[in-house]
């Protein structure tokens, strides 16, 4: 029972636990390009990742139920995927140690769990040391969508831009709405808001290309959002605008913002910082 | 001439075996368009000048999909089999055909060429098929669309303006088949986009706002559902003490402004005395650069 807890203890070593006070993300190398959208829609690098982690997993789930020939079926088809994925990127060969996968399968063979247990060991710390060192970058730059090749059509000057420069027109005809109605200059501030409004409004052209089903344009900027732009221009058409019930409407406005950065934002960031 | 008579008889009663005899095997086996052409030529030359012809090979669309990688928008450019409010699935062969021939007109279920109109063929076996003359024969694809224009509660179809009749003309060319052939009601295969003129658009000055009222196009102005076609609003203001401003507005399906079927939208000017206001009604499609103009006019409030 006591070997069966080591095992257990050993195959955790595989998942990965980053414990850091400095997370230095490095750019991930180009060759596994290939294996993501748009060059690949087969994701071959990450299912050989599943595939592993399964196998690691059916060869601890097998010896528990004292199946030592399914074990070491699993065990074949670890070290293989692993064999396989060591020669996929070739900057990422250091990281590979294929001699330890066939450790593993010989440690299986063999029947006895405290070889397992530390050829588990030696396998799984060649896997956690690249998951630490590239995990997050790799889900940062390939798991979300980049927003380089995407152009939005300014509502107000109709030039197309970059989803950055869209973004600080939108943003800075905000501050010049929230700037004019402090300087009590309605007339600008009511040109600054309506071009807010446009251009806020201008955003859905962008979430369209992508999300085609348009069910999370609608949670993000559905009917709250577009109730509160309407209102900011109401209440920008009166004589006296209200500075406390156009910035009501801008609280809920710029939690539409948030919850799109919070999920965009900082993949973007960080794909941008490594394609300069 | 009992011979004869005996013959002709049998003629007629084996006629749907001798049918089989004329059947071109490939043809049922989802051929490419061109292929179509060796009989239907003047068909395909319209097809081919259409979007639907494009559907897939388009570079905005290649680009869009970032080289044909964002899977979901595919079914729809080049389908399997198109039916009356399904969405399709993604073809397997011939994708640069698009919306092809096969894609509309061949059912696998029945094996043969369906269309709405009653036709010998022994080619390919032919089914009489009333759902092509309808709306909603489009819906699987153009389902915003398809929306709108049901909102709009008008009796005119989908097919009555972007298949537009041709007249009785034959739907054959090959010689000298198309001599067995009568004539038959034909409608255009180009699918034209169509583009509003300025009586589709109504433009009127209320005090500081200025209405537009989409009064011809039973669908919204524009109208995609992933495309992103525009309509472009320049309003040039000119004040009675002599200041102009200018505004500048957008209406697109993607941004959910697009004008609706004969429901008002205002734009509101900025504040002052409103001597006149010049407007431009411009339009540019989703798959083009340049704007076309729709309407131009200038409007003058009226003095009291």
């Amino acid at each position: 029972m006591d070997k069966v807890k080591l095992l257990l203890g050993a195959v955790a070593v595989s998942s990965v636990v980053i414990a850091a006070e400095k997370i230095i993300l490095k750019k991930p190398p180009e060759s596994l390009k290939r294996y993501y959208p748009p060059q690949s829609q087969k994701f071959e690098f990450l299912s050989n990742m599943y595939l592993m982690s399964t196998s690691f997993y059916a060869v601890n789930l097998n010896i528990n139920e004292g199946n030592w020939d399914k074990a070491l079926e699993w065990a074949e088809k670890l070290r293989d995927a692993y064999v396989k994925t060591s020669k996929m990127v070739p900057e990422w060969k250091e990281y590979f140690k294929p001699e330890l996968a066939e450790n593993f399968v010989k440690a299986v063979q063999s029947k006895d769990v405290d070889k397992v247990v530390q050829a588990s060991k030696r396998l799984g710390r060649t896997c956690s040391k690249c998951h630490q060192e590239n995990q997050i970058a790799v889900k940062l730059v390939f798991h979300f969508p980049s927003f380089e090749e995407i152009k939005l059509e300014d509502p107000v000057e109709f030039t197309e831009l970059k989803t950055g420069d869209y973004m600080r027109k939108l943003s800075n005809s905000m501050k010049a709405l929230r700037i004019y109605l402090e300087q009590g200059d309605t007339e600008k501030a009511q040109e600054a808001g309506i071009n807010f409004v446009e251009r806020a409004r201008g955003l859905r052209a962008m979430c369209s290309k992508c999300h085609t089903e348009k069910i999370s344009e609608e949670a993000i900027l559905g009917k709250k959002y577009e109730d509160a732009l309407t209102r900011i221009e109401e209440v920008l058409s009166g004589d006296n605008p209200s500075k406390e019930e156009i910035y009501k409407h801008l609280t809920l406005v710029g939690s539409a913002c948030t919850k799109c950065h919070n999920v965009h934002l900082i993949p973007a960031m960080v794909q941008e910082a490594f394609a300069k | 001439m009992k011979l004869l008579l005996l013959f002709i008889s049998a003629l007629i009663s084996g006629c749907e075996r001798l049918e089989e005899v004329f059947v071109e095997e490939d043809l049922l086996q989802r051929p490419q368009a061109k292929r179509c052409a060796d009989c239907h030529a003047d068909i395909f030359r319209e097809w081919e000048k259409s979007r639907h012809a494009l559907a897939w090979k388009s570079e905005q669309f290649r680009a869009e999909t970032e080289n044909y990688a964002k899977l979901k928008c595919l079914s729809c450019h080049a389908p399997h089999q198109v039916d009356e409010g399904k969405k399709p699935v993604l073809r397997v062969e011939f994708r640069e055909d698009g919306v092809s021939c096969v894609a509309c007109h061949f059912k696998e279920e029945t094996k043969s060429m369906h269309g709405p109109l009653k036709v010998w063929s022994p080619p390919h076996p032919s089914k009489q098929d009333l759902s092509y003359i309808r709306s909603s024969f489009c819906a699987g694809c153009h389902q915003e669309t398809y929306k709108e224009w049901k909102l709009a509660k008008v009796q005119k179809t989908c097919q009555a303006c972007h298949m537009p009749s041709l007249g009785k003309k034959d739907l054959i060319q090959k010689f000298p088949f198309y001599l067995f052939h009568l004539a038959k009601p034909r409608h255009s295969h180009e699918f034209p986009a169509l583009k509003a003129g300025p009586e589709d658009v109504e433009v009127r000055l209320e005090g500081r706002k200025l209405i537009l009222k989409n009064v011809g196009v039973p669908h919204n102005l524009p109208t995609a559902d992933q495309g992103d076609p525009r309509l472009y609003l320049i309003a040039e203001v000119t004040y009675s003490d002599g200041r102009k401003r200018t505004v500048r507005k957008i209406f697109s399906p993607q941004t959910k402004t697009a004008l609706p079927y004969m429901k008002p939208k205002a734009v509101l000017l900025p504040r002052g005395d409103i001597k006149e206001v010049r407007v431009r009604i411009l339009r540019k499609l989703a798959w083009k650069k340049e704007k076309d103009l729709i309407k131009e006019v200038t409007l003058r409030t009226l003095s009291p």
